[in-house]
């Protein structure tokens, strides 16, 4: 990033012998949408309250425009979180929730009402004003909680799995409005969540998180379609990975050592010879077949079970050496493919969508425990 | 499903229908009871003997309003009264206050288990006699008592300190303290935590979290504190009587004199159902602001 406004360097935090987070580093530009996904247990949320001060970080440094801010007390920094419980006052009318903290800033009380009246406007929840927050519904408490962090016009606004407590119908209309809202005012989200849809759809760039670390930062199609590690690919998911040991070459194609035969890949990613590896495809990428002969990279599998999924049917494969794979077919393809439960098929794929990820240890997801 | 293709299963389920009830009656039924037996029939007794008489020193039944008359008539009454009530009330307002730093240090500072150890030496008070508490007070506080010798020990005077507001309220203290210390502990425990550091997040120092989060949002709590540690004052009579040596005639004090001089049941049961009337609309009032909401 050219324009870093918001610089995470080295940041780490441990509780006794847990280490909530090992090392997070993050360049985040001006009115960029961040999304910051893991499994429970893999610092993202401790990440996020590092940031609004709540927890103090072991080591490392926050900068905003310039200025470090991980010195200064939570009521001083200028992050306005809005929490997975939304954590509204509920003493507190709707409208005293959204002055609140100007109320805090010292803002008078005329400006004071002006301005929360303004963002109650702005996000529909006018005829709310003096109602108490413990009597609206979910989507009114959302904007409520969105208003009272917004009318303090941040720089950076923290999400931390905002819509979480929203049924699904209620937390893809407010996702819509989220991305509006972020594009129009140009502020910086740091959006926390463990839900593949938000993160993809709303983020300009991802951040997978594992035991504490970063395991790979980038947009969604990369994220989605390069995933770097292991880890990454299963926790998006919807993708089959084949062990083995990179072995020869052919022209500009590498093959890979496999407990069931050899595979051809494009993109040799620099793997010593010798070197672990898994082999890994994407779902959409795999065809189904009853008769072998029709891909340059084929293995003969037993069908596992079918998944039904709307307009696509997942199809899970194990091979004979204990692999399982998943391919993703349209119903169409499926009703052409005369097979049942158990029958004999061959999974098959290019040689271009196969990839190679490093079988790295580390990557082994679940909290991580500091050697005493 | 049909019942034709069922039959066992329609009378099965007007089995489950009527024990369902009969296990909810088993739950609900003590309390109209209670109610009924410890306080309509006693309360209902209380009214009737206001009008009786008292003939020889004997409780006559009768209709006369002359009790009624006698206690409004005299002139200490409400000097009594509005003594009474103020004594105690000033009482519940010191021992909340005197409360609170320790509830806070409780729910806010000790770790879950430590809170429920405290607690229970808050509690452990209570399993000694309320008499033999309010005696051992009286060790302390009487002339050449512990605290006098101490004074006199430094040269000062060292008078007894029986017999003063101070050792009435000390008396209160010792029987509300740990009531309202766990009422307190319990309501600022539950106070939301997230909403607390939401609070911060938005620029609120440590001084306006306090006064601007976690008093409001434990106020019925508090409140209910309060209003335990002014009735448990208000109705006090042992600490009213060893302690402040009836010094202040309060309306527990009233009641026994009027018992003791010439078995005025009648006027007694007057001043007891003043002392009722006050408590109740006091408690309704003190419940309605603790539990009001806004908008």
């Amino acid at each position: 990033m050219t324009n870093t406004h918001l610089k995470l360097a080295g940041l780490a935090k441990s509780y006794g012998t847990f280490i909530a987070v090992e090392e997070f580093s993050l360049d985040i530009a001006q009115g960029e949408f961040i999304a910051i996904m893991g499994p429970s247990g893999c610092g993202k949320t401790t990440s996020l309250r590092m940031l609004a001060g709540l927890e103090t970080a072991d080591r490392g440094e926050i900068t905003l425009a310039g200025n470090r801010i991980d010195q200064l007390p939570v009521w001083e920094r200028e992050t306005p979180m809005v929490w997975q419980s939304l954590a509204l006052f509920p003493f507190m009318t709707v409208r005293e929730n959204v002055e609140f903290g100007l109320k805090m800033r010292g803002v008078a009380g005329p400006e004071r009402r002006r301005r929360a009246d303004d963002w109650l406007e702005r996000l529909g929840i006018t005829t709310y004003a003096d109602r108490n927050v413990a009597r609206l519904s979910g989507g009114q408490r959302q904007r409520v909680a969105l208003a009272r962090s917004l009318v303090l016009e941040p720089k950076v606004l923290l999400l931390d799995e905002p819509l979480s407590a929203l049924d699904a119908h209620m937390a893809i209309k407010m996702q819509g409005e989220l991305k509006k809202l972020q594009r129009e005012l140009g502020i910086t989200f740091v959006y926390v969540t463990h839900s593949h849809s938000e993160a993809f759809s709303l983020a300009d760039r991802v951040v997978i998180m594992n035991a504490g670390r970063v395991e790979q930062i980038g947009s969604p199609q990369d994220i989605f379609l390069r995933p770097r590690s292991k880890f990454v690919a299963q926790f998006v998911g919807g993708i089959s990975l084949l062990e083995g040991k990179v072995s020869g070459s052919e022209g500009s194609k590498r093959f890979l050592d496999t407990r069931d035969g050899k595979v051809r890949l494009s993109h040799s990613s620099g793997l010593a010879e010798g070197a672990a590896a898994d082999l890994a495809v994407r779902a959409d990428r795999i065809s189904v077949t009853v008769e072998p002969g029709w891909g340059e990279n084929e293995i003969a599998c037993t069908l596992v079970s079918e998944e039904f999924a709307g307009a696509v049917v997942n199809l899970h494969l194990a091979t004979a050496s204990g692999h399982s794979l998943v391919a993703q077919l349209q119903q169409r393809d499926l009703e052409q493919l005369d097979a049942s439960i158990g029958a004999r098929v061959y999974a098959s794929w290019h040689s271009d969508d196969g990839f190679l990820l490093e079988s790295a240890q580390q990557s082994e997801p679940g909290p991580k425990v500091r050697a005493a | 499903m049909t019942s034709s293709a069922f039959p066992a299963r329609t009378s099965g389920r007007r089995f489950h229908f009527l024990f369902n009830r009969a296990w909810q009656a088993l739950w609900v039924l003590p309390l109209p009871a209670w109610l009924l037996l410890f306080f309509a029939v006693p309360l209902g007794l209380l009214v009737a003997i206001s009008f009786w008489s008292v003939v020889n020193y004997r409780l006559t039944p009768d209709a006369t309003l002359s009790a009624w008359r006698y206690v409004l008539g005299l002139d200490f009454l409400w000097a009594s009264f509005w003594r009474s009530y103020g004594l105690s009330m000033a009482s519940a307002v010191a021992i909340s206050l005197l409360a609170f730093p320790a509830s806070y240090a409780m729910a806010f500072v000790a770790a879950p288990r430590q809170r429920l150890i405290l607690l229970g030496l808050a509690i452990a008070p209570f399993f000694t006699s309320y008499l033999v508490r309010i005696y051992s007070w009286q060790v302390f506080l009487t002339e050449g008592g512990v605290i006098s010798s101490v004074i006199q020990a430094f040269g000062g005077k060292g008078e007894s300190l029986l017999n003063t507001y101070f050792a009435l309220f000390l008396g209160h203290a010792t029987l509300a303290l740990p009531v309202v210390l766990i009422m307190q502990t319990i309501a600022l425990a539950n106070v939301d935590r997230t909403g607390i550091s939401a609070a911060a997040n938005l620029g609120a120092r440590p001084g306006a979290i306090l006064f601007r989060i976690i008093l409001p949002a434990a106020r019925p709590g508090l409140t209910l504190g309060l209003l335990f540690a002014f009735l448990l004052s208000y109705a006090e009579f042992v600490s009213a009587s060893y302690l402040g040596g009836g010094t202040f005639q309060t309306l527990p004090i009233l009641v026994t004199d009027l018992v003791r001089a010439g078995q005025q049941w009648p006027r007694a049961a007057v001043v007891s159902l003043l002392m009722i009337a006050s408590l109740l609309i006091t408690a309704f009032v003190t419940v309605l602001w603790a539990y009001r909401e806004k908008g």
